[in-house]
């Protein structure tokens, strides 16, 4: 039974603007996102370049373990392409299984490094850099994980949406990807910023 | 179908809805309410400006022994009345009754689609607005009461103030995500559910200035909310990201790191309060170009040129913020940088306004309550804007910075500005939503009130501010030499705001007495030419807004053209 659909261009891309409306405002979304990040990023650069001292990064953190980090996310970024490309249903919930278990992954493996950093007494009143360190990969975690349950959702109602609008399934998916996209770039910024300068 | 707005089950008709006109109307109530509780804030305020120190009268007694013993206003719980006031007007007041409602409610059906590109999502940003606005509202109770340093919460201050700002940033990450969902929505719902026909230039105004509103709210409020992120890890987790380096507090070190930037928060803060500035008062010139073409009988006077003015406007928004951090020693570079595009910005609105005025010129002028609200906001509005401008001149900003004057000019801005255009579209949407028109005679009433009273509050500001009579002032300025030939005009001021207390309570009676016994409004009551009264029937269908989709042929003011059957052409009228 096809759903009736009250709202135009949910699932095809309105002839004019080449586009559906989750594709746009999810563009618009993460415009709003940058300038989150841009923000905190741009506090990042006034508070280092007005400070008395500031720590050597890459000596307080755990560098080798935000590269395996780094690895697993663009892994699951490439998870999430195959996912948004490809026309196999089945081969797209496999993607998709992937890119939430990589998620997972990440997400476990952020929260090894938190609690090594926690263990060894590091907190985030101890300096402005450990502050916005805590700040910016919490809130990134937190975008990973807003994206592993959108993405686990969307998989665990992938046979049921194929079944009774397909085009809207995949335009979902697409548009999951390209949130994903973006938190895996934010992540490449956060790692270059926090750990490797 | 004619039926009346009360009898449905409210409990589905109202609160479970995910349709924009229902979303619309609750935005609509809730800031209603909030207008009047940010009013009433003020009201309590202004005793004490008028008569320090003597006990508030009628509800002194129930403002609690911690706040005002013996009725007596103290100075901390002043601080929060100040504060407060100026969050819930600005945040939960005037930008959700100018964008939540009337976007909310006219986008669709102004561009003749069936509702928001999103409607749960809708109906979720109007709960969190509510929640949020709630949580404000919790800080009264919350341990040394409420947020205490005033809306800008300026840190150190802030960082070290009483749990209330903890819960004024815990109600301001609600309202910031609020409004992204609601802007994302609007954006999207008009770039893609424009009927057929509705070309980009065939737009109404309003819907032009609520479409860049949108991107304005969409690209400052996450600064905002990256500053509140910030502020909240410095009370919460003791970080020190706006604490300097051995600050002293009461005679006593503060403990924190340091190493951190007070100045950091104003520039996030203002880089999304200036815009804001323009989110105020976008909309308003949205409403009052639609009441102007309507009752003029007349094309809005270069409705093109006002279209790229707004978006000029829009992107100008975002390079002016730091003018209002002129005397935090800023180089004469960075201060001469925004001085230009402080006056730079004054160009665009001022191309809107003269528009607005030739648009008047060789019409055949309806002077119809919405009407005498809409024409009057054009001189107030302007009253606001060019007292504004000394402010965002360096040398003149130095002795006029933090005084009355910039309260005064503010409020010109959006209390007989943006406020007023409000009015103007209630009393014109009115019939819309209901299928009554608002009594006329009390609407009068209103408009002479509004305009007496409000005058009568904020033109002394001026007197006082050039006076040198600083603003935030517990007991208005008597502890200063200077201003004491100046505060007994308080006295006229807090008179001033009785008087607009009593004729909103006209407004009130009216609103709610028409709802039942105002004059039948029939579909087209203003005879006007957009989609929302041409296309759709008074009061709307419950859900999907028109009975079969609307095609455009026309610009959105076909008002007096020569050879045309009547004074108006409907842009959905068949072309031949």
């Amino acid at each position: 039974m096809r759903r009736v659909r009250t709202i135009p261009y949910s699932a095809t891309a309105r002839p004019d603007t080449g586009l559906t409306n989750a594709r746009l405002a999810m563009w618009l979304f993460l415009a709003s996102e940058a300038m989150l990040f841009g923000a905190l990023f741009s506090s990042y650069v006034l508070l280092r370049t007005g400070a008395v001292a500031w720590p050597r990064q890459g000596d307080i953190l755990d560098v080798p373990l935000a590269a395996i980090n780094t690895v697993v996310l663009l892994a699951s970024s490439g998870a999430m392409w195959t996912a948004t490309r490809t026309v196999n249903a089945a081969a797209q919930r496999r993607a998709l299984a992937l890119t939430v278990l990589l998620g997972l992954l990440f997400l476990g493996l952020k929260g090894v490094e938190w609690a090594g950093e926690l263990g060894r007494g590091l907190r985030p009143a101890d300096s402005n850099f450990l502050g916005l360190y805590f700040l910016l990969t919490g809130l990134h975690a937190l975008h990973v994980l807003g994206g592993v349950l959108a993405s686990g959702w969307l998989l665990s109602t992938a046979a049921s949406a194929m079944r009774r609008d397909p085009a809207l399934f995949v335009t979902r998916v697409r548009v999951a990807g390209l949130y994903w996209h973006f938190v895996d770039a934010i992540w490449i910024v956060l790692f270059v910023v926090l750990y490797l300068t | 179908m004619r039926h009346s707005i009360i009898r449905k089950p409210l409990l589905r008709k109202y609160f479970i809805s995910t349709d924009h006109k229902v979303v619309g109307l609750q935005y609509a109530v809730t800031s209603l309410v909030f207008l009047l509780v940010g009013f009433l804030l003020m009201l309590l305020a202004r005793w004490q400006l008028a008569w320090p120190g003597t006990p508030v009268p009628l509800v002194g007694a129930w403002l609690g022994e911690a706040n005002a013993p013996g009725g007596v206003i103290l100075p901390e719980f002043y601080n929060q009345l100040i504060a407060m006031h100026g969050t819930i007007m600005v945040f939960l007041a005037v930008v959700p009754l100018a964008v939540g409602a009337f976007g909310n409610y006219l986008v669709p059906l102004q561009i003749g689609a069936s509702d928001m590109a999103f409607p749960r999502l809708n109906a979720a940003s109007f709960w969190l607005y509510l929640l949020g606005g709630l949580v404000m509202l919790a800080g009264f109770v919350a341990p040394g009461g409420a947020a205490n340093s005033g809306w800008t919460s300026y840190p150190p201050l802030a960082d070290l103030a009483t749990t209330g700002q903890t819960v004024w940033l815990a109600g301001m990450l609600c309202i910031i995500v609020s409004s992204l969902l609601g802007s994302v929505n609007l954006i999207t719902t008009v770039v893609q559910l424009r009927a057929p026909g509705l070309t980009w230039f065939r737009l109404p105004f309003f819907v032009w200035a609520q479409l860049v509103t949108a991107f304005l709210l969409l690209l400052a409020f996450p600064p905002l909310q990256a500053a509140a992120l910030l502020q909240g890890m410095d009370r919460l987790a003791g970080t020190s990201f706006f604490l300097p380096t051995g600050l002293v507090v009461s005679g006593q070190a503060v403990a924190a790191a340091g190493d951190g930037s007070p100045l950091l928060w104003q520039h996030l803060f203002w880089f999304l309060a200036h815009p804001e500035v323009y989110v105020l008062i976008l909309p308003a010139m949205g409403i009052v170009a639609e009441v102007i073409a309507n009752n003029a009988r007349r094309p809005l006077w270069g409705y093109r040129t006002m279209v790229r003015a707004a978006l000029f406007l829009g992107f100008m928004s975002f390079t002016v913020w730091a003018h209002h951090m002129f005397l935090t020693g800023m180089g004469t570079v960075l201060s001469g940088f925004f001085q230009a595009t402080t006056m730079i910005i004054s160009v665009p609105s001022i191309v809107v306004m003269t528009a607005l005025l030739l648009s008047l010129h060789r019409g055949s002028i309806r002077f119809t309550t919405p009407m005498l609200f809409a024409l009057a906001f054009i001189p107030m509005f302007a009253i606001g804007g060019l007292t504004g401008l000394p402010l965002g001149l360096a040398t003149t900003d130095v002795p006029l910075h933090d005084t009355n004057y910039v309260v005064g000019h503010f409020h010109y801005v959006v209390a007989p500005g943006t406020i007023f255009a409000l009015f103007a579209g209630i009393y014109h949407w009115y019939p819309k939503v209901t299928g009554r028109l608002l009594h006329d005679g009390l609407g009068r009433i209103h408009f002479v009130g509004s305009l007496v009273a409000m005058n009568g509050i904020f033109l002394p500001m001026f007197v006082q501010g050039l006076g040198g009579v600083n603003r935030r002032l517990y007991d208005g300025g008597l502890q200063y030499a200077h201003a004491h030939g100046l505060a007994g005009l308080n006295v006229g001021m807090s008179y001033a705001a009785w008087l607009l207390a009593a004729v909103q309570l006209v407004f009130v009676v009216n609103l709610l007495m028409s709802l039942r016994s105002g004059r039948m409004a029939g579909d087209n009551p203003w005879q006007a030419t957009t989609l929302e009264w041409t296309a759709a029937p008074t009061p709307p269908l419950a859900h999907g807004n028109f009975a079969s989709p609307p095609r455009v042929f026309h610009p959105a003011y076909e008002y007096s053209v020569p050879g045309a059957a009547a004074d108006f052409t409907p842009q959905n009228e068949e072309v031949g």
